[in-house]
């Protein structure tokens, strides 16, 4: 596709607009936070705590979002914490879906035995329970970050085979890949210039959906206390924090809670659009 | 001299046998020989399931073949590893059916027709771009299709896109397996009077493989006629029309629709099904729908002779059902 069409496309999609524009928004504020917070997000001071959000009343030296139980200030902790989450779900999203695509062309190309093993792997996979298997990791390997990675490499890679191969299986005896093969294409070209564009649709829709599930694994940990070690912050233990104070200071929960929300939406939204715009076949 | 009356494509005793499982041995291909001469068409034409698409699929090597051996101008093909494969990769190509699965729906037709020349390593840059307009043209395209998607062309163009690819890399030989039977019949004939042209400009040979028969009779010189694997009669185009030998050939061509109504047609209708290619028993493949099926037919198979000239056929009783056709086509007049 030329380059005037794809951006014609991108700003004919609202989803990939919306998406995009939140996403990038998100993402700069919590990259950049360094360059504008005033306050520790570490630093406790049980004087200040559970004050209620000043907003811009006392400008950016005020409690913007209130503080917490521990009284850390939450805006900075929501900001941190997003920075967190969002390389967590980043590396998260990628290195399985890495090992998944290649695993699932390999499965749903050559068919037979090599399909076989890995399907079965996948399945022993799938009957580990996430939680279990993230206890295990972390008693073993100690809470950090790497490791939380591996979990979320382990737990989420069988869904990127399923997709790729299911997706694979569909075209593997098409006669354009026959063709190629005709003109003399080895199995590695064809995978990679062949068959891998066929399957970037579906892998981008799985990927940006995984995006949300990803944050709410490692929020799900860490709730649990194994995922990003304390005490820094991260969204999904800020919410765990917050729990107890739900009914007196609720704004402990609900702003990280509502962030949480409104990035999940933002990437569903941006991978939406992303197939839209990617789809040749959608005519306007 | 003798270089010339070296056929492009030699077929000897070519075999493809799938196994299947829980029921024995499904016998697609099962020891067929022909040959193409340069410029030649060959016709290869039977029902459904006789085996013909496997035979060019054998030729192109995306089956293995059982047995028997696919020349190149007298060297092997089948066996061919590395360069000289890639050689023969370039020399022998092949046109699919379904102009809707042959191109990859992701890519522009200028990404497609590009393919060759980058798994060969051919020319670059302009250069290529050069060829491939030149190609393009040559099949009656214009130039803006490299910019499109395959979906957004019709299916007679799509197919000329599917020839273009064949011809990029300037083969000699050209598998056409059923290439318009998917099409309507105003652009089949675009892209057999196509084929036809391209074939006298850059003397291609065809294996033109179809069951229309009418297609086969305007584009081919030879014809072979296949059942259930087997060929079971082979002669110049004009000779197997005019001189069928084989019960099964005189049965397909008396199925073939006539324009004048007011000419009666004594068609054959041929009972029962194909049996299964699965596990085929001795004898004549035809034997259970013959209509002179006779005691030796189930039990010894026929070989393929030449009983005249350069028609060859595979039956015992091939003088009687030479008979049958004549009385057939006195009944006609």
């Amino acid at each position: 596709m030329k380059k005037s069409e794809l951006l014609r496309r991108m700003k004919k999609s609202k989803f990939f607009v919306i998406g995009l524009v939140i996403a990038v928004f998100v993402t700069l504020a919590a990259f950049t936070s360094p360059l504008f917070v005033v306050h520790d997000p570490i630093q406790s001071d049980l004087r200040k705590r559970l004050i209620s959000p000043e907003f811009l009343a006392n400008g950016i030296n005020g409690y913007i979002l209130g503080t917490d139980a521990l009284g850390q200030d939450i805006f900075t902790r929501l900001v941190t914490g997003c920075r967190i989450s969002l390389l967590i779900a980043a590396a998260g999203v990628l290195i399985p879906a890495l090992i998944g695509t290649a695993l699932g062309a390999i499965a749903g190309f050559f068919g037979g035995t090599i399909d076989n093993v890995i399907m079965r792997i996948c399945d022993i996979q799938l009957s580990i329970p996430t939680m279990v298997l993230a206890i295990t990791v972390m008693a073993i390997f100690g809470n950090s970050v790497p490791n939380l990675l591996l979990v979320l490499a382990i737990v989420g890679w069988t869904s990127y085979t399923r997709v790729v191969r299911g997706s694979v299986m569909g075209i593997r005896n098409s006669e354009f890949i026959q063709a190629s093969r005709v003109l003399g294409a080895s199995n590695a070209r064809i995978l990679i210039t062949q068959v891998l564009p066929c399957v970037l649709t579906p892998l981008i829709i799985l990927m940006s959906q995984q995006i949300g599930f990803v944050i709410l694994t490692e929020a799900n940990l860490s709730f649990l206390g194994m995922g990003v070690p304390l005490p820094n912050p991260s969204l999904g233990s800020m919410i765990a924090d917050g729990r107890e104070y739900i009914a007196t200071a609720p704004w402990t929960v609900v702003v990280p809670g509502v962030t949480l929300m409104i990035i999940v939406l933002a990437f569903n939204f941006l991978g939406d659009g992303v197939r839209d715009i990617l789809d040749p076949k959608n005519k306007d | 001299m003798e270089k010339q009356n070296l056929p492009v494509i030699e077929v000897r005793n070519l075999k493809k046998h799938f196994k299947v499982k829980n029921k024995g041995v499904l016998h697609a291909v099962d020891g067929i020989s022909f040959s193409v001469m340069p410029g030649e068409t060959l016709g290869l034409v039977g029902e459904s399931g006789c085996g013909k698409s496997t035979v060019g699929n054998v030729i192109m090597r995306l089956h293995k073949a059982t047995d028997g051996e696919v020349l190149y101008k007298g060297s092997s093909v089948l066996d061919s590893k590395g360069d000289e494969s890639m050689d023969f990769r370039k020399k022998i190509q092949i046109i699919f059916q379904d102009p809707y699965s042959s191109l990859n729906p992701k890519k522009t037709i200028q990404s497609i027709m590009e393919e060759s020349y980058r798994i060969h390593n051919l020319c670059s840059g302009n250069e290529r771009r050069q060829r491939i307009e030149e190609i393009i043209e040559l099949c009656g395209l214009e130039k803006y299709v490299l910019e499109k998607y395959p979906h957004e062309l019709d299916g007679g163009k799509r197919q000329l896109v599917g020839i273009a690819r064949a011809l990029s890399l300037g083969p000699e030989f050209i598998v056409c397996d059923e290439p318009v039977s998917s099409l309507d019949v105003s652009i089949q004939a675009t892209i057999i009077n196509l084929l036809m042209d391209l074939q006298k400009k850059m003397n291609l040979s065809f294996l033109f493989i179809s069951h229309d028969l009418s297609v086969v009779r305007h584009i081919s010189q030879k014809v072979a006629v296949m059942y259930l694997g087997q060929i079971i009669e082979m002669a110049q185009t004009d000779e197997i029309f005019a001189n069928a030998l084989h019960p099964y050939t005189i049965a397909l061509l008396s199925a073939v629709p006539k324009i004048n109504f007011k000419e009666k047609t004594n068609r054959i209708v041929l009972t029962g099904d194909v049996p299964s290619p699965i596990n085929p028993g001795e004898g004549c493949r035809f034997a259970p729908r013959c209509f002179l099926c006779r005691d030796i037919c189930k039990t010894q198979k026929p070989d393929l002779k030449e009983v005249e000239p350069g028609h060859y056929t595979a039956c015992h009783f091939y003088e009687e059902s030479r008979e049958k056709a004549r009385e057939l086509e006195a009944g006609r007049k």
